[in-house]
């Protein structure tokens, strides 16, 4: 019983040793510089858990890491290492601006515009999948280009189609008709969150429970297996890129609709930038799963709003914030460190055992 | 093959002493793996493991090696007690194992295999040393090998004699070889031996895992026999028999019954009409096969691997396309089909690659009790999957068929031994009495038991009616249980005989080409 549970929870307690490993290399790291590394800490828990608009916006701002980590966690399920999300993502965003173009009822509007985010996200990616399945090319090279090309015609579509007259630096806003009420008043969150959460769960019932999903795995783990058991390879590989597609476009549709108080996308993607390639980060602490995903966007969130006020009252630089979210990837992208979890999790357990045994 | 002279126990040095090791794997496995395990090794001797599969046999070899730690007991190495951490550890101590599938790099020659692991390489042409090396020992032991050849273009065999090489750089006097013969052709088994033979005359200890009873008989001097763990029996091969050491390996006879019922008239299922396939670098695989194979019939193939079975299936199933030729299964014509379509008209693959492609070895052994059939009522509707009803199905295969594992849904399937992986894909394409069996290398690796009772399946399903046709290298396999046999040469069917006047040696003979 204790080794079934034990089994389950490993990806869980992986995860959670990575992250206390990335706050301890932080740590050191903030030591050496001779920053103060207890006050830099007490300071991130204080802004996120300690008042009511800290633990607002840092939901606010996992919204939409759960998202695109969601898109680089179905990739890797599919067998796809797609770091598109950035790109996908910047068109949900434009597809959502364009939706306020139009005027619709209240309810319905927000529908369209988030379908429409979606839309514009998978249809960003296709390229990508069509590259990969007729050419071969492969879906980093093809993404990395994709991401950049997102930007510039995103900053062209805001500044030439989609600006706001009166202010040069930013869009036209959602249309009232399609924002997310807000959730908690007196912070930035949104509904939003609530739209990502049932996304991620969604995706956890294709993924897991369907037989979409089921091919889509199987293609992902052994594209061998997949031919003998008759699965057409090339659908799923475009399943796998429209289903991370659909998430960042949302993400991208989100940062609008459920972003106050402008609402809007600003020329220079200020308030987009970098979520792509955060999802990247989050996907690998939730262990690339729809479910471990929202938490680990909560603790990445988390640790980008407390870096702010860090720096304020510890006087620690923001960008320690990053060292210490790269530990923290880096404990668990090697490989060689997840065996030597692996071996470190059954030692520690024994050294219990001992504990209890001798005492 | 003759024996030297028994050895006088008294007078050889025990090389390797195991004592009481025991292994058990946490998390997977509620009993140990092995249990107490008492075993050593004399300079000059081969010692044979012999056991069914899952006696523990490979786990003995890799605690011995290096590869695995032992959660109890000893190793003595020429009386001193050591720990073996790692296989260079085992190395350095002289203990070397050739695994059972060959660990080489295959994009690299042989030479640099071997250099691999090893410090003192010259630096301008680091290979060079070790490739000279090579020859003096190749030419010392029998063991032919070009060092400059990749490891890709070498046979089953020749890959064997390299990993072998590879090991004897080290220097060891202990060599373990695990079911070295699987992927051996007769004649190159024969040469194996001569040279173990030669190489405990020596000096060496060779420890020599099988479970084949003509290959302990052939090659030992001493016999271990391990069954699920414990070690159940330790002759000297001139004080026993085979009968002793089957009733000492298993539990109690089991007869093979290959009796089968008789047919009037029967339809043909699967028909394939001058079929050529070619190969990747456009070189002829399979050149013109024709061939009928009736319901309730079994149609072996029989032929030496590499002459196009393996292209020829690919191509019946879907997975190669056929360049001339017609296929018709059910008597519709699926030339060129999708797996897909073929799996529709009722045809059941068991594949010769089973852990490559026969399973997803990272998904649970629910998933892959349902990877054939997933998109089928009751195991899914609605494109939603019955979780529950997959799980009834994969527990009635599991009981049926005898597959030993942990848990339907937490247990991965890349736990399971090979002999488990084999029976849930003999269950999984069995259970529903499919018309058509595509079944190659079925009791590959299987030990006596499990090869009899999926003898008994195969002459079951044909007597209901199954059309089978059977690619096997093993000859007696293919007389067992074939109505008739096709022998296979160079991309063709050389010749058809009907398998109860078929001459082995004759077979034999059409094999090779002759």
């Amino acid at each position: 019983m204790m080794k079934q549970i034990y089994t389950r929870l490993k990806p869980i307690i992986t995860s959670v040793l990575a992250g206390l490993v990335g706050l301890a290399g932080g740590a050191i790291i903030m030591a050496l510089w001779g920053y103060p590394p207890i006050a830099a800490y007490q300071a991130v828990f204080s802004s996120v858990f300690g008042s009511l608009y800290g633990f607002g916006s840092t939901l606010a701002q996992a919204t939409p890491l759960i998202l695109t980590g969601l898109t680089f966690a179905i990739g890797v399920r599919g067998g796809l290492f797609n770091i598109g999300a950035e790109g996908q993502m910047f068109l949900g965003a434009i597809g959502a601006v364009a939706v306020s173009l139009i005027s619709l009822p209240v309810g319905l509007h927000l529908i369209v515009a988030l379908l429409a985010g979606m839309l514009a996200g998978a249809l960003w990616s296709m390229p990508a999948s069509i590259l990969k399945t007729t050419r071969g090319i492969h879906e980093v090279i093809s993404t990395i280009m994709l991401n950049w090309i997102a930007l510039y015609l995103g900053m062209y579509l805001v500044i030439d189609w989609l600006g706001d007259p009166g202010r040069a630096e930013k869009s036209i806003s959602a249309a009232p008709t399609a924002r997310l009420p807000g959730m908690l008043s007196g912070t930035s969150l949104t509904y939003a969150l609530v739209v990502s959460v049932i996304f991620a769960l969604i995706m956890f019932f294709l993924v897991w429970k369907t037989t979409l999903g089921f091919e889509l795995r199987v293609v992902g783990q052994n594209p061998g297996a997949a031919n003998y058991a008759g699965i057409n390879e090339n659908f799923s590989v475009h399943s796998t890129f429209i289903l991370g597609g659909m998430a960042a476009g949302l993400a991208g549709a989100l940062q609008i609709v459920g972003h106050p108080p402008t609402f809007a996308l600003y020329a220079d993607f200020s308030t987009v930038r970098n979520l792509g390639f955060d999802g990247i980060g989050v996907a690998l602490i939730g262990r690339n799963h729809p479910i471990g995903v929202i938490f680990a966007a909560i603790f990445f969130a988390g640790l980008n709003v407390g870096a702010r006020t860090m720096q304020i009252t510890a006087g620690v630089p923001l960008e320690m914030v990053r060292i210490i979210q790269g530990v923290i990837v880096i404990a668990l992208a090697a490989p060689e460190l997840l065996d030597f979890w692996s071996k470190l999790i059954p030692g520690i357990r024994n050294w219990i055992g001992e504990l209890k045994g001798s005492s | 093959m003759a024996h030297k002279q028994p050895l006088e126990q008294s007078d050889t040095e025990i090389l390797l002493r195991a004592d009481g090791i025991s292994k058990g794997f946490p998390g997977v496995w509620e009993h140990l793996i092995l249990d107490e395990i008492d075993f050593d090794v004399r300079a000059g001797e081969v010692h044979t493991l012999l056991g069914e599969n899952g006696a523990g046999k490979t786990v003995l070899a890799n605690i011995l090696s290096g590869f695995y730690s032992s959660t109890g007991g000893k190793i003595f190495i020429r009386g001193e007690e050591v720990k073996l951490n790692s296989p260079q550890d085992g190395l350095e101590h002289g203990v070397g194992m050739i695994h059972q599938e060959v660990m080489l790099a295959k994009p690299f020659t042989v030479a640099e295999n071997v250099a691999l692991g090893t410090e003192d390489s010259d630096l301008s042409n680091p290979v060079s040393r070790v490739e000279r090396e090579i020859i003096e020992l190749s030419e010392n032991y029998g063991l032919e090998v070009d060092p400059t050849v990749k490891v890709s273009d070498l046979s089953a065999g020749g890959r064997q004699r390299a990993e072998i090489l590879k090991v004897l750089y080290h220097e060891p006097r202990v060599l373990i070889l695990d079911e070295p013969t699987s992927l051996l052709t007769p004649q190159e088994a024969d040469h194996l031996f001569e040279v173990l033979r030669s190489m405990a005359d020596d000096g060496f200890g060779i420890v020599f895992i099988t479970h084949k009873m003509e290959e302990v008989m052939e090659v030992s001097d001493r016999v271990t026999v391990l069954k699920l763990g414990k070690v159940m029996g330790q002759k000297m091969i001139t004080e026993t028999d085979e009968e002793e050491l089957t009733e000492m390996m298993l539990d109690e006879k089991i007869p093979i019954h290959l009796e089968r019922e008789e047919f009037e008239e029967r339809n043909v299922a699967l028909s394939l009409n001058d079929v050529q396939v070619t190969g990747p670098r456009g070189n002829v695989q399979v050149d013109g096969v024709s061939l009928d194979v009736k319901e309730g019939e079994i149609l072996g193939i029989a032929g030496v691997s590499g002459n196009g079975q393996s292209e020829l299936i690919e191509a019946i199933t879907g997975l190669r396309a056929i360049d001339m030729g017609m296929l018709t299964i059910q008597g519709e014509d699926m030339t060129n089909p999708s797996t897909r379509a073929v799996q529709d008209q009722g045809v059941a693959h068991m594949p010769e690659k089973r852990r490559e492609i026969g399973v997803v070895e990272q998904m649970t052994v629910g998933e892959n009790v349902v990877l054939r059939n997933y998109r089928d009522p009751p195991f899914s509707r609605y494109s939603v999957l019955d979780r529950q009803a997959i799980t009834d199905h994969a527990q009635k295969i599991i009981d049926e068929f005898n597959v030993i594992c942990p848990d339907i849904w937490k247990s991965e399937t890349r736990i399971l031994s090979g002999g488990n992986i084999q029976r849930l894909i003999l269950g999984r394409e069995s259970w529903n009495n499919p018309p058509i069996i595509i079944a190659s290398h079925p009791t590959h690796g299987l030990d006596r038991r499990a090869v009899s009772n999926t003898w008994e399946l195969f002459i079951t399903l044909r007597d209901k009616g199954s059309a089978i046709l059977l690619v096997s290298e093993d000859l007696d396999e293919i007389l067992s249980l074939s109505d008739r046999i096709a022998v296979m040469f160079k991309g063709n069917i050389v010749g058809i005989v009907d398998a109860d006047s078929a001459d082995k040696n004759e077979i034999g003979m059409m094999m090779t080409g002759a």
